[in-house]
């Protein structure tokens, strides 16, 4: 993919791309399985993260277009009165539709002291509306024959549903009940804490490495709403109050803040008239304040020692601060993270699993946000092996990165990887809506769907160099270690937080 | 496959008028006309060397995908527990013609995917690139299939590697939730095997060898084709790729019957510092050609197959007591498995055991009421139908109707048999797949908090993270 969400918390931990369809017996959900058999899975993906990083704007568009036999996404786009952005993409390949709904609010939106709202939020919405009984949208989408999810992140919260293409009304109605008037009553919230917090527990504090991203976003955004992550803290959940939700529901949840694409097998015109007679009569809301995320420069590095019972293998990950995804520079770092890390014949896998057999994984990630950003390396430890063999290997590469840059095979390779990335993305129709809002949200080019990879072409061998050059500085490294306990595992741990 | 869906009007006699002006929000809209869908097309064809090839043709991205399903898995291993997957694992670590750094640069410079896993039944094999390449990607493809050569040294480097893996799922309740639940239901059939360190230090890369040319065999293997290319046009270019891979015939495992499960008995892996117990409600089910699958489909949907199954209802909304709570058949090709199961915190993990089970005990004694069981139809129709827009999918259930034995109408008639479950066939159903008798129970989790609340559920056996049972 040439962009995975940010590390987002959602209604159930399906991947974004996977609905909890019904089980398809003995079926995956995937025709070609992620890797080959991997062994452990990645630091990533032990901790619940997609940490890839996204792309954005700024390399010249002058660049002429290079022939990749991709085939063009048609869109529409327009806005209603009420300030709702819509876009509509017809697809007859198969019956399905696909609508997707982007609020732009998320884990950055709250306050210090009300951290998880934005995501126990995305649960609340859920539970009904003035017109839809409590408890009954799932029933009436499966009804329906289709499939849900929702997910909230550090920039946005999203809503879709996937379904055969006669019940494009329906999505349409459910949406526009709860943008409209949502129900939220002690009931829900009382049951939804709870599962929130089994949420967390399950992804965070009952696993390996679990609290990684934690500790990493408080080390790298220090002072800045990004410095905690979306799943948040149980306390906050459990002080905010209903009014504080209503507000909130009041503040974020307009057209105005909202972004609805459809994607799949329907008339257009159709369409159009069924979304302004569902939303055109829900009320504009306030403009919607944005907090500005600035990070003042590092002039240290910073070190953390995470030390768990639980850690059975040492980790270790290095990061350092990276624009923001809509800088000309996210390209470059994107496609060194190919250098580094993608495939067996990358940078860190030859020198730390391969030659020096010191880890079972390595990434390179840039995990870039609307407003900030980092460069990260992340190494799982073979048994045995120390912290400071793990660190010095990671140091030694990324120096001679800086010292030597790319070479030219190098460089192609990873704009041939980008080319192949790009021409196997956005197959589902559930993809490209949720892809269209995207770029239209946050690029405020919805285009872009069709266009980004000529921003890839466009980087020059050099920019290599320079990027990581520029933001892999000594004095801005922030170093987060997971040692393996010394006493053996098996020896009662100390209690986890609550 | 006609109407893959029927719908009852919700209110009888109005018929929507599609353009009103305005619409009325406080009911549910009506649905348009049901969308016909169909198994979509693919070519059959066979290579000289009997080699069974599915192509399906689609044009909606400017890629080739191969997946080459061996019909041998883990199942196959032997006395060598996690010898099929050592052999998946280092098919692209050398060739006869290139050593492994020479052929990771060779794929990752195309931007080409290339990997292979095993599961239980089968070794699946893929790769992926623009079509422009789709030579050098066959040409690659074919060395790691057909002429592996398993490098004593990248032989090595992976053992280790396995050690350290080893290790890490000591920490990883999931992993050891699925090891002991294998173990617990499947017994001495190698489903039931799994790795320790001694049977990975027991493997040696003459057993990868022995274990490849035995089964990797065009006669025991299907290639499936997706992408945009034409049968016609690739066929030939197959042929010359693989056409040369040698028939032989390929043994037919004759594994032992797994010891029955008998009562309710509990299976707790002590987990110290969990804050969640990991449980698992398992029970014996049918194999993959012997069920009726599409209707376990349904009834399972109804206990837990989504937000809206049972278990889900109950466990979550209901009580809140966890994130997610879900069960599935997993039917394979010598037997399958029922299981059931959720993560909840520790205080409540034995509420969350007997809401399982007497979610199951209801299934076999009350029927489901039709309005519930007529939402559980659609959702697995509707969303079959929402499966077939991926043909990669498709090219998957092509493979698995061969590698399973199915009848060639399976995916045919898979929907109407979905559609036409009635409540006494759910329930007859839920008496023979779902009855709360002959079940283990898999916990890992923190013994000192909960053991004694399961007592009350059914003797508890305590094992440690090597899955040792402790001495009683």
């Amino acid at each position: 993919m040439p962009r995975l969400l940010p590390p987002q918390t959602g209604l159930t931990t399906l991947p974004p791309d996977t609905a909890p369809a019904p089980q398809d017996v003995g079926a995956p959900q995937t025709f070609f399985p992620g890797k080959w058999r991997s062994w452990v899975p990645s630091l990533a993906a032990l901790s619940a993260l997609s940490l890839f990083g996204s792309p954005l704007n700024g390399a010249s568009t002058a660049t002429p277009a290079l022939e990749t036999g991709i085939r063009p996404i048609q869109f529409e786009e327009f806005d209603l009165p009420n300030g709702l952005h819509v876009i509509l993409h017809e697809n007859h390949a198969a019956p399905v539709i696909s609508t997707y709904v982007l609020y732009h609010v998320g884990s950055k939106n709250e306050r210090s002291d009300r951290t998880g709202f934005a995501h126990f939020f995305e649960h609340l919405m859920f539970e009904g509306s003035e017109n839809i009984p409590r408890g009954s949208i799932d029933k009436l989408i499966s009804a329906a024959g289709g499939n849900l999810n929702a997910s909230t992140s550090f920039d946005q919260t999203d809503y879709y549903f996937n379904l055969p293409s006669n019940q494009l009304a329906l999505a349409l109605w459910i949406e526009s009940e709860r943008m409209l008037h949502a129900k939220i009553d002690e009931t829900g919230v009382e049951t939804q804490r709870q599962v929130v917090k089994e949420e967390k527990r399950r992804s965070v504090d009952n696993q390996p490495y679990g609290t990684l991203f934690e500790n990493l976003a408080a080390m790298v955004f220090k002072g800045t709403p990004y410095e905690w992550v979306p799943i948040g803290s149980f306390q906050y959940i459990d002080q905010a109050s209903i009014e504080e939700f209503r507000a909130f529901y009041k503040t974020f949840y307009v057209p105005n803040n909202a972004t609805l694409a459809i994607a799949g097998d329907f008339d257009p015109a159709r369409a159009r008239k069924l979304v302004e007679d569902y939303f055109g009569s829900i009320p504009r809301g306030a403009e919607v304040i944005r907090p500005t995320v600035s990070i003042p420069p590092q002039t240290a590095p910073r070190e953390l020692e995470v030390l768990k019972d639980n850690t059975p293998l040492p980790a270790t990950l290095h990061a350092w601060h990276a624009p923001a995804e809509t800088h000309p520079d996210a390209y470059p770092l994107e496609m060194l993270g190919n250098i580094l890390s993608t495939g067996r014949s990358s940078r860190l896998y030859r020198r730390l699993v391969e030659k020096e057999q010191a880890a079972l994984d390595v990434e390179a990630f840039p995990f870039l946000l609307e407003q900030a950003g980092m460069l990260g390396v992340s190494a799982t430890g073979q048994s045995g092996v120390t912290l400071q063999k793990l660190d010095q290997l990671i140091e030694e590469e990324v120096e001679k990165l800086k010292a030597e840059g790319v070479t030219e095979e190098e460089f192609q390779k990873v704009r041939n990887q980008k080319e192949a990335e790009f021409a196997g993305a956005f197959g589902s129709m559930n993809t490209r809506a949720r892809n269209l809002a995207r770029y239209h949200v946050f690029y405020k080019d919805t285009n872009l769907i069709n266009t980004e990879l000529q921003r890839y072409f466009a980087v020059k061998r050099e920019d290599l160099q320079r990027v990581a050059r520029e933001y892999f500085k000594p004095d801005g490294r922030n170093v987060l270690r997971f040692p393996v306990p010394a006493k053996p595992s098996g020896q009662p741990a100390p209690a986890s937080n609550p | 496959m006609k109407q893959l869906l029927f719908i009852l009007p919700l209110a009888m006699g109005i018929s929507s008028s599609p353009l009103a002006a305005a619409v009325d929000r406080t009911r549910k809209p009506q649905p348009d006309p049901a969308p016909a869908a169909s198994f979509p097309d693919y070519h059959v064809r066979r290579l000289s060397n009997g080699l069974t090839v599915f192509v399906i043709e689609d044009d909606r991205k400017p890629t080739l995908n191969l997946r080459l399903l061996v019909k041998s898995g883990s199942a196959a291993d032997g006395e060598k527990t996690g010898l099929a997957s050592f052999t998946a694992g280092l098919l692209n670590r050398g060739t006869q013609k290139r050593d492994a750094a020479a052929f990771a640069k060779e794929t990752d410079f195309l931007g080409m995917r290339l990997e292979a896993m095993a599961s239980a039944d089968s070794i699946s094999v893929s790769a992926g690139a623009l079509t422009r390449y789709t030579a050098p990607m066959l040409e690659l493809f074919a060395e790691a299939v057909l002429t592996p050569v398993f490098p004593g040294e990248q032989f090595a480097k992976e053992q280790k590697k396995a050690l350290s893996t080893l290790e890490a799922e000591r920490q990883e309740p999931d992993r050891l939730a699925g090891k002991l639940s294998a173990r617990v239901l499947y017994g001495a059939h190698p489903y039931g095997a799994v790795s320790t360190p001694e049977s990975v230090r027991a493997i040696s890369r003459e057993d990868l060898v022995r274990f490849h040319s035995t089964h990797f065999r065009p006669n025991n293997a299907t290639l499936a084709v997706v992408g945009d290319v034409k049968c016609d046009q690739i066929l030939p270019q197959l042929e010359a790729a693989l056409g040369k891979w040698e028939k032989a015939e390929v043994p037919v495992p004759q594994p032992p019957a797994p010891h029955p499960l008998s009562g309710v008995k509990v299976h707790l892996l002590d987990r110290p510092g969990s804050v969640q117990s990991n449980i698992v409600v398992a029970k014996a089910g049918p194999a993959r050609n012997s069920g009726p699958i599409p209707e376990l489909n349904v009834l399972n949907a109804t206990l837990g197959g989504g937000f809206s199954g049972r278990l889900f209802q109950n466990l979550r909304e209901k009580n809140g007591w966890t994130y997610g709570a879900y069960s599935s058949f997993d039917p394979r090709k010598l037997l399958g498995a029922f299981q059931a199961g959720a993560e909840t915190r520790n205080e409540v993990t034995h509420l969350a055991i007997t809401e399982i089970l007497k979610e199951m005990d209801r299934l076999q004694k009350e029927p489901i009421p039709e309005a519930e069981l007529e939402l559980q139809r659609q959702y697995n129709v509707g969303n079959y139908l929402l499966s077939l827009e991926s043909p990669g999918r498709t090219a998957q259930r092509v493979q698995d109707m061969d590698l399973y034995g199915l009848p060639d109408d399976f995916y045919k008639t898979y929907a109407r048999r979905m559609e036409s479950v009635t409540a006494a066939h759910a329930q007859e159903l839920a008496a023979r797949f779902l009855a709360p008798e002959n079940v283990a129970v898999i916990v890992v989790g923190e013994a000192r908090q909960i053991r004694a609340a399961l007592e009350k559920i059914g003797p508890v056996t305590v094992y440690d993270a090597d899955l040792k049972p402790e001495a009683p």
